[in-house]
C-alpha cells in the first residue's frame, strides 16, 4: 500500500518535472536568450586612457672639482624625455659654491668675491642607454641602464658666464616602474679667463640621485 | 647573515626602499597616491605565443611567454613597450609592435596611433634643443613650436648668447612655413620679432645693460630619423633695432635635435 502511494506520487512528480524540463526548452528555443544579460560592453582600448610614462624628473647632489677652486657640494635637478628604450634627451641645472685657490690661502689674498665664487650650470644633451641587470641575494633582481650622456650648455662662475661641454657616464638603478636611483660622473669643460690668460677648466663631478617616471 | 648585512649599507637601504615601494603588486603604474579607478585594457593573444621581458627594452632578458587565446591587462607604456598583466598574476613587458597584433574585446585588431612624421594629427606640438654661432659666438637655444596647419607653425624661442665681452639673450616669436611637409627632409622659411638683452662684462667695460627690439628671417630644414624625433638646422639673420644711428646686424647658424608630441 504504501508502496503503491509511494510509486503514484514519484510518478506524478517525475511527470511533473519532464512537463517542466520540455516547456523551459520549449521557452529556451524560442528566446534564444541568456537567463542573465552580461553587465558589460566589449572594451576597446583607449590609449588614452594608458598611462605612458616617458618623462623623467629628479634631483641628485655628490661634489664638484672646481679646477683651481677646491672640490664642494653640488645638487641639482634632471629632467629627461625617454625616446626610446635607447636614446633620451636630458637637461640639468646645478648649484655649487668654489673655494679659496692654493695662491688665496698661502698669499692671504682674494681673487673673488662671495658672490662670484656661486658656480651655477646649466645644459642640455642626449643620452644612450645599455640596459640590463642588477642581482642581489635573496632573489632581489632590478632592471639597470649603463648610459653615457653628452651635451652643451652654459656656467655661471667668477661673474662670467661660459659656453660648457660636458660628457660623461651613469648607471641607474630602476626600483621599480617609477623610481629610479642614479650614480654618474661627468665632465665639465670651458674657458675661463680669470687669470688675464684664457685656458680650459676641467670639472669633474661625481653624484648620485633619485628620478620618477611619470 | 647580520653581519654581512651590515657590511653593506646601500644594499640595505635599496632593499629598504624596494621593501616600501613594492608593498603590493597591485599598482599598476605609481605609488597608491596616484589615484586610478579607470577599469584596465584588455587584450587577447592572436600570434601563436608572445615574448615577455623583464623591463621595457630588448636588452632584458624574456622571461615569460604568453600563448594564444590568453587574455592580458595594459598596465603602462613606456616608449614603445607594454607593462601587461596576465589571469594569474605575472607582470612583464611586451613590445608595441605585439600588441598591435593582438584583439581587444570588441574583436578588432589593438590599435594605438604611433606618431608619425607624414601624418600631421601626431604631430601638433614640437620642441628641441638647438646650438650654434650668433656673429661667431657661441649660442645655445630651446624652443617649443605649435603647428596650426599642415604647414604653418607658431614658435617661441628663447637664446642664449656666451660672449667673451658681453651674455645676450634673445627672446622671438617666428611664424614657420614649410612647403613640403611630407618630405623626411624637410626645408622651411620662417620670420619672427622680439627682444635682445645685452648684458656686458663688468670686467670689461662699465656699461649697463640694455635692451633692444630685434626682427628676423631664416631658413632651415628638418631631417627626421625616427619617428619620433628629427634634426633640424637653421640660418636666421637678424636686424637689431638701437637707439643709435645706425642698425645691426648679425647672422645665426644653429643645429639641434627635436621631438614632437
Amino acid at each position: 500500500m504504501e508502496n503503491w502511494t509511494q510509486r503514484i506520487l514519484l510518478k506524478g512528480a517525475l511527470l511533473g518535472m519532464l512537463v517542466a524540463n520540455v516547456l523551459s526548452i520549449a521557452v529556451a528555443a524560442e528566446t534564444d536568450k541568456p537567463l542573465i544579460e552580461p553587465d558589460v560592453r566589449p572594451q576597446v582600448v583607449d590609449e588614452s586612457l594608458i598611462d605612458t610614462e616617458n618623462f623623467e624628473l629628479g634631483t641628485f647632489a655628490g661634489v664638484i672639482n672646481i679646477e683651481d677652486f677646491e672640490s664642494s657640494l653640488v645638487y641639482g635637478a634632471r629632467l629627461a624625455y625617454h625616446l626610446s628604450e635607447y636614446l633620451f634627451f636630458e637637461g640639468n641645472i646645478a648649484m655649487a659654491e668654489g673655494g679659496d685657490t692654493s695662491f688665496e690661502t698661502l698669499g692671504n689674498v682674494t681673487l673673488l668675491t662671495d658672490s662670484e665664487r656661486d658656480y651655477r650650470y646649466y645644459n642640455f644633451g642626449v643620452g644612450f642607454n645599455l640596459p640590463g641587470q642588477l642581482f642581489f641575494p635573496g632573489a632581489y633582481t632590478f632592471n639597470t641602464n649603463f648610459y653615457l650622456v653628452g651635451g652643451i650648455g652654459a656656467t655661471e662662475f667668477a661673474d662670467d658666464n661660459r659656453l660648457t661641454i660636458n660628457f660623461g657616464g651613469g648607471y641607474q638603478v630602476l626600483v621599480n616602474d617609477w623610481l629610479s636611483v642614479h650614480f654618474s660622473v661627468r665632465e665639465h669643460v670651458y674657458k675661463i679667463d680669470l687669470i688675464g690668460e684664457e685656458k680650459n677648466s676641467f670639472n669633474t663631478e661625481i653624484s648620485s640621485g633619485l628620478s620618477v617616471f611619470f | 647573515m647580520q653581519k654581512r648585512i651590515n657590511q653593506n649599507p646601500l644594499v640595505v637601504v635599496l632593499l629598504l626602499i624596494s621593501q616600501l615601494v613594492f608593498a603590493k603588486q597591485a599598482w599598476a603604474g605609481g605609488p597608491w597616491f596616484w589615484l586610478s579607478s579607470e577599469p584596465l585594457a584588455q587584450v587577447t593573444v592572436m600570434e601563436p605565443f608572445v615574448e615577455w621581458r623583464s623591463g621595457p627594452a630588448f636588452g632584458f632578458p624574456v622571461f615569460h611567454v604568453s600563448e594564444q587565446g590568453e587574455k592580458l591587462e595594459l598596465l603602462i607604456r613606456k616608449t614603445k613597450w607594454m607593462k601587461v598583466k596576465d589571469p594569474k598574476g605575472h607582470e612583464g613587458w611586451i613590445a608595441i609592435g605585439d600588441l598591435m597584433l593582438m584583439q581587444d574585446d570588441s574583436g578588432a585588431k589593438v590599435s594605438l596611433v604611433e606618431p608619425r612624421f607624414d601624418n600631421f594629427s601626431t604631430r601638433r606640438w614640437e620642441a628641441g634643443l638647438m646650438a650654434g654661432e650668433f656673429e661667431s659666438t657661441s649660442v645655445n637655444s630651446a624652443y617649443a613650436g605649435y603647428w596650426m596647419t599642415n604647414n604653418l607653425s607658431l614658435e617661441l624661442w628663447g637664446s642664449q648668447v656666451l660672449g667673451n665681452s658681453s651674455e645676450i639673450r634673445i627672446l622671438n616669436l617666428n611664424v614657420l612655413h614649410q612647403p613640403f611637409p611630407e618630405w623626411r627632409f624637410s626645408p622651411y622659411l620662417t620670420m619672427g620679432a622680439g627682444k635682445l638683452f645685452i648684458k656686458p662684462k663688468a670686467t670689461l667695460v662699465n656699461e649697463g645693460s640694455r635692451s633692444e627690439d630685434t626682427m628676423n628671417i631664416g631658413l632651415g630644414a628638418r631631417y627626421y630619423i625616427d619617428d619620433r624625433y628629427f634634426v633640424r638646422m637653421e640660418v636666421k639673420d637678424y636686424k637689431i633695432f638701437t637707439n643709435r644711428k645706425t642698425n645691426e646686424e648679425a647672422t645665426e647658424w644653429k643645429i639641434g635635435l627635436s621631438v614632437f608630441f
